[in-house]
Formats: C-alpha cells, structure tokens, sequence
C-alpha cells in the first residue's frame, strides 16, 4: 500500500526507469533459467541417443536416479552428515582462531615482528603438502579432515583481520586514548567493532575455503562423506556417483553461503 | 587564574629510523581560565604536537606542561576534538555521547547521565538521541562530538582544526553554535587552526608559530569579546586589522620558508 502511493509520487521518466531496471533483472533471470536448461537439455539428449557415452559422462535422469537411490537406503544422509560436520566445525574453529590470533598480533607489535617471517611461509605453503603430517600427528580420521580445513582458512583469517585492525583510524585511537581508555577498552569498543565488516567479508570467504579443505581432507584420509563419495565413485568407475555427490556439495555450498548473507543483512540492519 | 595552563620551554623530537625531527623547539605560552586561545602556523610546524602533549598522548622531551601548577598525567581529564568528528558509526548519538563516561566507569553514575541529558537538550540532540550518526547533519554531528567530550567534564579542551572538514556555509553556523556551547559551559580551549579569519572570530587570544622547529613567533590579544557571536564579531571594524596583522606574520613565516 505504502509503496503504491510512493511509486504513484514519482515522474513519468523516474517511473520509466524504474521499469526498465525491472525488465532488464528479468530478463537476466530468463536468460540464466534457459542456459542451465539448455545444459541440462542438451546432456541428457546426448547421452541418451548415446552421441556421447552416459558410462564417461553420467546424465541428469542417471544423476537423479542415484540420488533417489542413495538418499533411500539413508548413505546419502549420512555422508552429507559427516561433511557438514566437518566443514561447520572447521568453519568455526578456522574464524575464531584466526581471529584470536589476529588480536594477539595485533596487541603486541612485537609478537607480530617476529612471527611475522613465518606467517609469510604459511600463507604461501600450498596446505596440502601438509596432508600426510596431519595424518601422522592426528591419525587418519575426522580430526585429520577438521585440521585440513582449519589450515586452509586460519591463514587467510588471521591476516585479512589483522590488517583490518591495523587500519583503524590513528586518530579515533588518539580519541579513546584521550579520554582515558586502557588497551582492552581500545580493543572491544573500537578496534572488533570497527572491523565487523571485514569480519563478515572473511566469513564469507571460509564458507568456501572450508569446503575446499574438508573436500581434500576426505580425498586423503576419508571413509565416509561427500568427498568419499566422489573418490569411491571415481575409483569404482561410478561416474553417476561422483556426479551426483558433486550436485549435492554445490547445493550446500550455496545454501551455507546465502545463509551467511542472511546473517549478513541481518545484523547490518542493527 | 592567569596561569591556567602552562607549556614552560618545551621541546619535543620525533625519531624515526632516518632522523630525529625537532618538532618543538622551548615552547612558552599559558591560558588563562575560560580562555579560548588559537594557534596558527605554517603547515607541519607542529600544532598537532603541541595538542598531543597537553593531553598527555606525548612526553616532553625537555620543560614541562603544567595544569593549575601540576603536571599532566593519565588522570587529568582533557577533550580532545578532531578534525572529523570520529562518531562511531555502529553506536547511537546517545551511545557515542556517553562513551567516555562508560570508559570510566561512571556509565551508570547519575549525576553524569542527568548531565548528558541536559546537554543533549540544550543544544538540540535530545530526539536524535537515538538516531545512528549517519542520519545527522556534519553541523549535529561536530555538536556531538562536542557533547561526548563535554560529558567528562574536561579540565581543557583541545580542538584540532575542529571545522576544517565542513563546508564554508555550515561551518559558520557550527562556530557559532559551539562558541555558544562552550561560553555557556565556561570551557577553556586550545584550538589549532589554518584559517586566520575563524581564529580572529573565535579567540580571546591567537599564537603564531614559526616554521619547524616551531617557536612561539607572536601573541596577539583579541578584543571583540563585547559582540556576542563569532558570525558578528566578524563584521566588526577591528576585525580586518587583526587580520593583516596575522596574516603578515604568518606570510613572513612563509617566505622564510621558501628562502
Ligand atoms: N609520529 C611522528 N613521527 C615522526 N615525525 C612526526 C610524527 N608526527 C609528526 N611528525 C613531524 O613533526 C612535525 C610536526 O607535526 P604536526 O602534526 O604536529 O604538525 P601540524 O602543525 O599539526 O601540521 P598540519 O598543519 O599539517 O596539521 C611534522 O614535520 C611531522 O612530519
Ligand atoms: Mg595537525
């Protein structure tokens, strides 16, 4: 109602504008639906005239099929329970850490001297190099995949929060300063809230990293969960398998990132 | 109480890994008691320096910085305005107000609170009490700002160029707004500023430095404190001497510096 009688405010032009905005969004959204039909089309017509080989290839209906299948005698719940777990804790662990972390460098400058060599070599170390040290040093099993994870994000944490907190404001210190705040006031009333941005940015960024990490700590050490899955499938020859446990991750990777911008818009509005 | 504030030959130095830079070099001047006394000087003679260590955020590295004949230390409680006015973006005007009372401790005390609602109303913030502060206007918000320092009830008051970063319009209504303010709460102030004109309008006194290391060059009294409202006190008569006669010493300062 309300917004009726605004749009019924606006000139002609505005209102021709608003329009056009309207149409090009939609048209947008047609031309994405399409495509993905289109590629959905086109792979299950070519598989199914047997152009291109569904044994190579998996197909839609074949995808489908396996996970009607699967999510029927109950596997599939439980291998997208073990990966969410994984991945959730990892997530949370990785965000907390690093930015415990973060708080620490940037509390003491000279923590932060001399550890920073090391850090550099962190960042750049490809994690996965590490995969067989873990498994030594936790066993091979859940905490193994949990620590993959974390090492992939707490990095990436710790040095965009760290920066973050460094980037505040000279003078907004020199103001709490002056008016008689101690270091830890510095830090919770201006420093973390400062940075809340940023910590929303690296949120989002883990939701993705810490699939990745759990992904290939499931490659390396798993018996059980979607990367599993898709190992299993890949070495039996399954490629519906390993098809259909990648529609299912894409899926979830999705949901936890809109998730995420829930929580984003969420608390923005506060 | 001619020696409110006193700096007694002080000198400070940076040092950074190249140099040592002396910003100060036996910087003398006291203010009086609800005295509003400006400092101009060419840029990077070291105004904000001098600020820094009357709030005590800087050590002297020689003399001393006296308050009612007692050096400065952590507990003196200074307001120290900026050029921005640094409201945090994530706490109501109400909230941002009475930050330094939660800082101390005394969020919960009383007498403070009663006292920051009082100012709020006075001048003019009491409904945007709860309003986030991009919902003000530059002019609401520098008063703000000016509130949240008010509410520790400051033993002086430092502004460093406090008005720079608003508009020519709104900053001759904001001088006048809080020349009012600070009259009516009988502050004392230290203002740093680059316009001559706002010093003149705003000042019972103005001191000119010379380029790094700075020295105090020239004091000068300013007598318009008859005309009520800095807006006024610029269209006096007197008002264009004062001017030339800064102005000649802040350009002389220039010249040497080209030189
Ligand atoms: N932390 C610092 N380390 C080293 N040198 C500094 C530091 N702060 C200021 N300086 C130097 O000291 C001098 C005085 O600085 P200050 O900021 O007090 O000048 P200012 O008069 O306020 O300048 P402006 O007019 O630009 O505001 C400048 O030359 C500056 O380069
Ligand atoms: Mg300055």
């Amino acid at each position: 109602m309300k917004k009726k009688r605004k749009l019924n405010n606006y000139s002609l032009e505005h209102k021709k504008y608003l329009k056009k905005i309207k149409v090009d969004k939609t048209t947008t959204l047609i031309a994405q639906i399409l495509i993905f039909c289109a590629i959905i089309g086109l792979w299950e017509l070519l598989t199914a005239t047997k152009v291109l080989d569904p044994f190579f290839l998996s197909s839609p209906s074949r995808i489908f099929v396996t996970l009607v299948d699967t999510f029927k005698n109950g596997n599939l719940l439980y291998h997208i329970g073990i990966t969410l777990y994984e991945t959730i804790v990892g997530f949370i662990l990785a965000t907390a850490l690093g930015t415990f972390i973060a708080i620490l460098l940037w509390w003491s400058n000279k923590l932060r001297n001399i550890l920073d060599p090391y850090i550099v070599v962190l960042n750049a170390l490809p994690k996965i190099a590490l995969g067989p040290v873990i498994i030594i040093w936790v066993g091979a099993g859940t905490p193994a995949i949990i620590t993959m994870c974390i090492l992939i994000c707490i990095v990436i944490t710790t040095l965009s929060m760290l920066s973050s907190f460094l980037s505040c404001d000279k003078d907004k210190i020199a103001l709490m300063k002056s008016m008689g705040a101690n270091k830890f006031q510095i830090l919770f009333k201006l420093i973390l809230p400062n940075s809340f941005g940023e910590f929303v940015s690296v949120l989002k960024i883990n939701v993705g990293m810490s699939w990745v990490g759990t992904i290939m700590g499931e490659y390396l050490v798993s018996k059980a969960g979607l990367g599993y899955l898709i190992v299993y499938g890949g070495q039996v020859f399954k490629l519906d398998l390993v098809m259909s446990s990648t529609v299912v991750l894409c899926f979830l990777a999705c949901l936890m990132y809109i998730l995420v911008g829930i929580l984003e818009r969420k608390v923005k509005r506060h | 109480m001619d020696n409110y504030l006193q700096l007694k030959d002080v000198s400070l130095s940076y040092h950074t890994k190249e140099k040592e830079v002396l910003a100060l070099d036996n910087i003398t001047f006291s203010v009086k008691k609800n005295e509003y006394l400006s400092i101009v000087g060419p840029s990077g003679c070291g105004k904000t320096t001098i600020l820094s260590l009357i709030a005590g955020l800087l050590k002297p590295s020689g003399g001393e910085v006296l308050l009612e004949n007692k050096p400065i230390d952590k507990n003196t409680t200074i307001g120290y305005m900026f050029q921005r006015d640094h409201l945090f973006e994530w706490r109501t005007i109400y909230k941002n107000v009475i930050l330094g009372l939660e800082l101390n401790g005394k969020s919960k005390d009383k007498e403070s609170i009663e006292r920051v609602d009082d100012l709020l109303k006075k001048y003019g913030l009491y409904d945007f009490k709860n309003s986030y502060p991009y919902q003000l206007s530059g002019g609401m918000r520098q008063r703000a700002a000016l509130i949240r320092t008010l509410a520790l009830q400051p033993k002086i008051l430092l502004l460093d160029e406090p008005f720079s970063a608003l508009d020519y319009q709104t900053k001759l209504s904001v001088c006048d707004d809080v020349h009012q303010i600070i009259t009516n709460e009988k502050q004392t102030v230290i203002a740093v500023t680059h316009d001559i004109s706002e010093a003149i309008s705003m000042s019972d006194r103005i001191v000119v430095l010379t380029n790094r290391p700075s020295k105090v060059k020239y004091i000068q009294d300013i007598k318009l404190q008859d005309i009520k409202t800095p807006l006024k006190r610029r269209e006096s008569t007197i008002f264009p001497k004062y001017f030339d006669l800064i102005w000649k010493e802040l350009s002389n300062e220039k010249k040497e510096e080209v030189k």
